[in-house]
Formats: structure tokens, C-alpha cells, sequence
């Protein structure tokens, strides 16, 4: 029933991958987040990682 | 039990003891369900019409104002007469040319298709002259979205209106059938405008992404109107990568820029990666393989692509990524986001198993390029 059911959002996240060391980092989407474009360094090997993918993860509230 | 004893007269309440009051109790209601049972059901399915309906009308009004706000943030310079001129946008209509003689109808709808882009293109350019390309397709694809809802309210305010009015039940009942179907439409319709004003890649991009991450270290030219073709080798075949031109708001034009490659290269196979419809009860991301062109839209570009393999007795192979409506045109999902590695190992096993080495490959990834470079 519409009563009961939990009010629904969705979060955009990018995944950042860097293509030497093979890390990955998970954070929020900012506008202006192109897949496959470089983001920001690479914390463990100061390489420039990748935007991997986007995407929206739905969260019940 | 012995069930031969009823008394009739009791039990129907016609014996001389019975309560002339407790009879009326049930006939009255015989009575009025008799004479006027459909104009009671007519009103309980207009009530939950009405609901759907006013539903229905602020998904309108939102998308109107998110257009008008996007455009009046982001033109330059600024136009006064904004409002009058989206509204009369918005009450665009597209005359489909007529079917009596099916001869040349693709062609026909094509261009009337493509002139309506084409106007529309060019009447987003004139709010705001200094409009990038990427900017202009993110307009044209809210207003496309706001007429369409637009066009959804009326026609079912008309539906119901019209039933009203003559009290016609019947008429309500497909009405009543189809909201559901339709509401599910609307929300996703609405739902899809935060993914396209934030250039996020939706659900029917899953294409664009694996033939996009294909395309990567390697250069990109124009090959048809916003379309990009690449090329690279794989296991001594020539690939041709052909995706719509990212990361705009685009599903570029596939079929002429096949035209356009066929024109030049021998094909031996064509590769379609696109996002499908999902049945009910089959899993959201499942991966199936198929033959035949997989792309949607009018048909226009399906019948083209078609007509190019017959005649040139090229083999079209498709991989499709399954998805409900919501999910193909809101921001990806993780689900189907994760499957474009599983769908790029496909393609490759589809490329080893169906073509012999010195062949070339046509892979194509058909759909919504926004936010996929």
C-alpha cells in the first residue's frame, strides 16, 4: 500500500580507476564527470586515474 | 443436515411476518445497481483516472519549468519573450505522412522526422546564439521530453473529458487499461531529466560505453551527422567502431554512417550492442545475444541498416543488455553499469567465433550517448 511504501533516491556515484596501479575509488558525482576522462591523481602511485563508470545506487528512506 | 426444508418465503423475505422495511434493504439496492450500476463504476474508475490525470499534469508543469529554468541559466544573451517562445515549443506537433501506398513511406517519415530535428535544432540555437553542441543537445532532449509528457496530458485529459461528457462508460475502460502502462512512461520520463541536465550516462548508453572503451588510444573521426567511427585490429581483423559522438545528448545517426563506411570498405559482419526491453519477470542487466539489427526509434534507421546487409549479404549479430523502461532512459544502474565488461568479452568471442582472420568487423553501439565521450 502507498502508506507503507519507502520514499525512494538515488545517489549518483563515479568510479575513478587508475590504470597503472589498478586502484579504484568510489565518490560522489560532481557535474562535469565524463567516463573515461582523467579525474584526479592517484593517491597510492600519482598516476592519473580514470573515470570508470557512473552510476545511481537507490536508496530507501 | 437436511437441506430439503427451506422455507422460500423466509428466506427471500416475502412471508406475512416479514419486515416490509427489511425487504426494501435489498431490493433498492437491485434496483440501483440494475439502472445505474455502470454510472457508479463510471465514477469510480473516473476517480481514479482524475488521480493519474492531475499526476500526470504536474509531470508537465515540472519539465516545463526545469526546461525554461535550464534555458533562462544558461543563454546567452538573454531573451525576454523565453516563456512564449518554449511554450509554442512545446505545442509542437509532427504530421506522420500518409499509409495508403506503403511504397517510399520510410523515406518519407525520415525526412519528416529529421526536419522536425532539424527545426527544432535550430530554434534552440536562436534562444542562444553562443550555445555549445553538447549544451544544444541537452535542450533539445528536455524539450523533447516536455513536449512529450505534454502531448501525454492532453490526450488523456481528452480520453477521460470525452467520456465524461457523453457518460459513456465503455469508453473509460481503455482508458482505465492503458493508465498504468502510461503513468509507468510519464515517470520515467520525468524521472530522466536530472541524468540528461548532469550529462550522466543512462541505461540505454550501455552501447555507446562498451564500443566507447573500445574506441579508447584510438582516433576518432566523423563519419556521419554526430556519429564517430574508429578503427583498430583485433586477432588479424580490421574493427570498425561506430558510436554516436559523445558526451552530448545524441543517438547520432548509425545508419548513415554505415552508408557512408559501406561506401569504402568491404563488411563481413556487423556487431549491434544495444539496450533492450525487459519482460516482466526476466532479470534486470541479463545479457542476450540475437541476430538482426537491435536499435530502436521510429524504424527508420532499423529498415536502413537492414536494407544496407541484404544488399551487401552482411551477417548483423546483436548483443542487447535487458532493462525496464525507467532504467533505459534514468542514470545507469550498478547492475547494468557492471555488465559492459561481461558485454566487451562477448563481442570479442562473437568476433573469434563468426569471422576469419584478414575479415573486417563492424561493431556498433546504438543508443543514448550522454555523458560517454
Amino acid at each position: 500500500m502507498m502508506i507503507f511504501s519507502k520514499k525512494k533516491i538515488t545517489l549518483a556515484y563515479t568510479i575513478e580507476k587508475c590504470p597503472e596501479c589498478k586502484m579504484i575509488k568510489k565518490r560522489k558525482f560532481s557535474e562535469g564527470d565524463i567516463l573515461f576522462s582523467e579525474s584526479s591523481g592517484c593517491s597510492s602511485c600519482g598516476g592519473m586515474m580514470l573515470i570508470e563508470k557512473i552510476y545511481g545506487e537507490t536508496l530507501e528512506q | 443436515m437436511n437441506f430439503t426444508n427451506f422455507d422460500f418465503d423466509q428466506l427471500f423475505g416475502m412471508g406475512d411476518e416479514t419486515n416490509p422495511i427489511m425487504m426494501l434493504v435489498w431490493i433498492i439496492p437491485i434496483i440501483i445497481f440494475v439502472f445505474y450500476g455502470q454510472r457508479i463504476q463510471l465514477y469510480i474508475t473516473s476517480g481514479e483516472i482524475k488521480k493519474g490525470i492531475k499526476k500526470l499534469d504536474s509531470f508537465r508543469d515540472e519539465s516545463r519549468t526545469e526546461l525554461i529554468d535550464y534555458i533562462g541559466n544558461n543563454q546567452s544573451p538573454k531573451n525576454n519573450n523565453l516563456t512564449e517562445k518554449i511554450d509554442r515549443f512545446l505545442e509542437y506537433f509532427t504530421i506522420m505522412p500518409v499509409d495508403m501506398d506503403p511504397n517510399g513511406i520510410v523515406d518519407k517519415v525520415r525526412h519528416t522526422v529529421r526536419s522536425r530535428e532539424d527545426y527544432t535544432r535550430e530554434h534552440v540555437r536562436s534562444l542562444s546564439p553562443e550555445i555549445s553542441e553538447i549544451e544544444l543537445n541537452k535542450v533539445q532532449t528536455l524539450l523533447e521530453i516536455a513536449s512529450s509528457l505534454q502531448m501525454i496530458y492532453k490526450i488523456i485529459n481528452h480520453m477521460y473529458l470525452t467520456a465524461k461528457k457523453q457518460n459513456n462508460y465503455p469508453l473509460i475502460l481503455p482508458l482505465q487499461m492503458l493508465l498504468p502502462f502510461i503513468m509507468e512512461h510519464a515517470e520515467a520520463m520525468k524521472e530522466a531529466i536530472p541524468a540528461f541536465k548532469t550529462g550522466q550516462p543512462v541505461g540505454d548508453g550501455i552501447g555507446p560505453m562498451v564500443v566507447g572503451k573500445m574506441m579508447l588510444s584510438h582516433p576518432k573521426e566523423t563519419i556521419s551527422f554526430q556519429t564517430s567511427l574508429a578503427q583498430t585490429e583485433f586477432k588479424d581483423r580490421k574493427l570498425f567502431l561506430l558510436k554516436a559522438e559523445g558526451p552530448g545528448s545524441t543517438v547520432g545517426r548509425p545508419a548513415d554512417g554505415l552508408e557512408n563506411l559501406i561506401s569504402k570498405v568491404h563488411l563481413d559482419a556487423i556487431i549491434m550492442i544495444d539496450a533492450a526491453l525487459k519482460m516482466e519477470g526476466e532479470d534486470s542487466a541479463s545479457i542476450a545475444q540475437g541476430f538482426g539489427a537491435a536499435i530502436g526509434g521510429i524504424g527508420t534507421e532499423k529498415f536502413q541498416i537492414e536494407e544496407i546487409a541484404t544488399k551487401s549479404n552482411i551477417p548483423i549479430f546483436s548483443i542487447v543488455v535487458k532493462q525496464s523502461v525507467k532504467e533505459a532512459i534514468t542514470l545507469m544502474t550498478k547492475e547494468i553499469s557492471d555488465q559492459a565488461k561481461s558485454v566487451t568479452e562477448q563481442v570479442y568471442e562473437m568476433i573469434g567465433d563468426n569471422t576469419k582472420p584478414g575479415q573486417s568487423v563492424l561493431v556498433m553501439g546504438v543508443g543514448n550517448t550522454v555523458g560517454v565521450p
